[in-house]
């Protein structure tokens, strides 16, 4: 006790703050006060020690529920884990506004981090893990200096009174969307039909719908299985899809899902299994994440959800952009419930763009004829079937000024033994300089991937391996595909190699009068060395210490 | 896209926790300085890369390219993905690629004005 008064003296201390203990969130679960409350105290008012002071995502618990099984030696069921993990995430979770923009660490997105507020606090946070990891807790501030001082010690760095004070700052145990989300929360009623639209990197947009049916024995399961039907923007097939997912807090959706057939040898056949990670409004009206699989996590469907209504409602037109001056384009207008009756005149595009006919229509598709004016405005436009809106859905162009490569830079990794190869799959963006005038600046306009048929079919792929002589080949390091996809060369390698991957349009020239062209940084990893008799391996973005090696 | 998938790369360096590659690559015993034209410039991890032409000793144009550090490594020091656009005129110094490579680890840079940008070593 003398040692945790003393703690609280100096954590107010340090950080300036009254050592005045904060109240704690208790603990009534009586599993979790059964399985943890042995070691973690309970006090007067119900709380457990450290647990009381804590908040984090699903993912924080689980890791926090694995460490306390491998190094306290905690026994645990896999019921007994999952029911800890989920009365955790959902009383000691986070509010919606506050998962959100941690979101992409669920989704094992490669994001960069903007928001690390100085060298010595990336150096202490990040070298290890993204920032997010750290920004999904919230913390007591005599939590966060305890955490800080044990996490130093476990991994063997300087305590960092820096990053402890700014955690404390940013991402304190009680907040104002945490106290009203709690106030408020109830059991997540998601069961009926939902409108879906997809996008994957090479790909191409996707739309459909998905059935959701509640699966648990009781309503506070949050459990459900979902059935789900994609079809593809580009080539109009489909992929079917059944799976099962938990919604903790209310609006964390974690789940599984695979495809209708088995996986072929592909590794981005969309039949592979997949993790599901969504964030559900609270509103309960719309969702939106990733569901995701390979080596790294590599491949992946972005995916965007609303729930299916009586009215027309419009989820996305098959063309990005649309070239002024342009007649009789045919536009793909995709949604549900679109009425038996549809004529120009319950179309808008915006200023400038006429729609000249209705080729056709069915209760989901309405194909319609459009012209672009010489003089249209330039820029992204909304698009409107009724009072349905797709904002920003097509831009309005005059000329491609250049092309970008997605990602700008990236990873992907030789195999071995134990790990298969990362791959990657680059697209080709086209885009217009913005009111500015100047390409290259912020106001730039997307227009989207390149070519009319798909996301890559107006670009030749090819490949240039750092300081090689021009025209060597680049088949030691791998090679990328007519449609954007790199696949490394035979397992084995011992070396990293940079590349260039470079998009050269096919049609599209530049001022010069030379075909467009973007590149790619990619960087062709080992998938694992050995420093110091330890083996390190890659995580996303980052190399974990593996464990030493035997 | 759901987002815009950028990769911190700077730390992603088998053997060492700050650098992606060592300068084993390049000739730091002497420096090459050259006048230029950018052609692009990559403002990416895990390292920012400026593309540009000069001329050689027979006035014919040769494509370049001079590696830097990482946004994050230059970012505080003024740099954006803008600071170098198509067209700019440079003067570059730096080591060149051992194996005669139009490439080069950039150790200064200034533009057509005198303006010298900051790179304060690194890598």
């Amino acid at each position: 006790m003398r040692a945790l008064v003393s703690c609280i003296v100096f954590a107010g201390v340090v950080l300036g703050q009254p050592s005045v203990r904060e109240e704690g969130i208790p603990v009534t679960d009586p599993l979790v006060i059964a399985k943890c409350g042995t070691c973690h105290t309970p006090d007067e008012h119900g709380n457990l020690q450290r647990i009381s002071w804590e908040r984090t995502t699903p993912e924080g618990w689980q890791d926090a529920l694995k460490r306390m099984i491998v190094v306290n030696g905690v026994s645990l069921s896999a019921p007994e884990a999952r029911s800890i993990v989920k009365y955790l995430s959902t009383y000691h979770g986070l509010a919606p506004e506050e998962a959100k923009p941690v979101l992409y660490d669920a989704e094992r997105l490669i994001h960069e981090e903007t928001n690390v507020p100085s060298e010595n606090v990336r150096r202490t946070c990040t070298k290890c893990h993204t920032f997010a990891r750290a920004l999904s807790w919230r913390r007591s501030i005599e939590d966060w200096q305890q955490f800080g001082d044990l996490h130093a010690a476990r991994f063997h760095f300087p305590p960092n009174a820096e990053a402890v004070a700014f955690l404390s700052k940013a991402a304190p145990l009680h907040t104002p969307e945490w106290d009203a989300w709690i106030a408020s929360t109830r059991n997540p009623n998601l069961a009926g039909r939902w409108l879906l639209t997809a996008s994957i990197p090479g790909r191409g947009k996707f739309y459909g719908e998905m059935q959701v049916q509640p699966a648990g024995s009781t309503k506070d399961d949050a459990e459900f299985n979902t059935s789900v039907l994609l079809t593809s923007v580009n080539d109009g097939s489909g992929i079917l899809r059944a799976g099962r997912g938990v919604v903790y807090g209310a609006y964390a959706w974690r789940g599984r899902s695979k495809g209708g057939q088995s996986a072929g040898p592909s590794p981005d056949d969309l039949n592979n299994e997949a993790r599901e990670v969504l964030w559900i409004a609270p509103d309960q009206s719309s969702a939106e994440g990733r569901w995701f699989w390979g080596q790294y996590q590599e491949f992946g469907f972005d995916v965007k959800m609303r729930r299916a209504s009586s009215g027309p409602t419009l989820l996305l037109v098959d063309r990005s952009s649309l070239k002024i001056g342009s007649q009789a384009n045919r536009v793909r207008l995709i949604g549900d419930g679109f009425p038996v009756q549809v004529s120009p005149a319950d179309l808008d595009f915006g200023p400038g763009v006429t729609v000249r006919r209705i080729v056709s229509n069915t209760p989901r598709e309405v194909v319609a004829e459009v012209d672009v004016a010489p003089d249209a405005r330039l820029g992204k436009h909304d698009v409107a079937l009724f009072r349905s809106e797709a904002p920003g859905a097509i831009a309005i162009y005059d000329r491609v000024d250049y092309i970008k490569v997605v990602p700008d830079s990236a990873l992907a990794a030789f195999g071995d033994q134990t790990r298969v190869r990362g791959y990657q799959q680059f697209e080709t963006i086209g885009y217009q300089r913005g009111a500015d005038g100047k390409p290259h600046t912020a106001d730039d306009v997307e227009l989207g991937p390149l070519g009319p048929l798909g996301p890559n079919d107006d670009v030749a792929w090819s490949l240039e391996v750092f300081y090689s002589a021009p025209g060597s080949s680049a088949d030691f390091v791998g090679k990328v595909s007519s449609t954007g996809f790199f696949t490394p060369a035979v397992d084995g390698a011992k070396a990293n190699f940079d590349v260039w991957v470079i998009a050269t349009a096919k049609t599209e020239k530049g001022a010069n009068g030379k075909p467009l062209v973007g590149k790619s940084y990619l960087v062709v990893t080992v998938p694992s060395y050995t420093l110091n008799g330890h083996r390190y391996v890659r995580d996303l973005d980052r190399w974990v210490d593996d464990g030493a090696v035997q | 896209m759901k987002s815009l998938l950028l990769v911190f790369l700077a730390v992603l360096i088998p053997g060492s926790a700050g650098a992606h590659h060592g300068f084993a690559q390049f000739d730091t015993r002497s420096v090459v300085i050259l006048k230029g034209t950018v052609t692009d410039f990559h403002y990416v991890n895990p390292h920012s890369v400026v593309e540009f032409d000069a001329k050689d000793d027979k006035g014919q144009v040769e494509s370049w390219k001079g590696e830097l550090t990482s946004p994050s490594h230059l970012g505080p020091r003024g740099w954006t993905a803008t600071t170098l656009q198509p067209g700019d005129e440079i003067t570059i110094g730096g080591w060149r690629a051992k194996n005669g490579a139009p490439s080069l680890w950039v150790t200064k840079i200034a533009l057509a004005n005198g303006q010298e940008l900051r790179i304060d070593g690194g890598n």
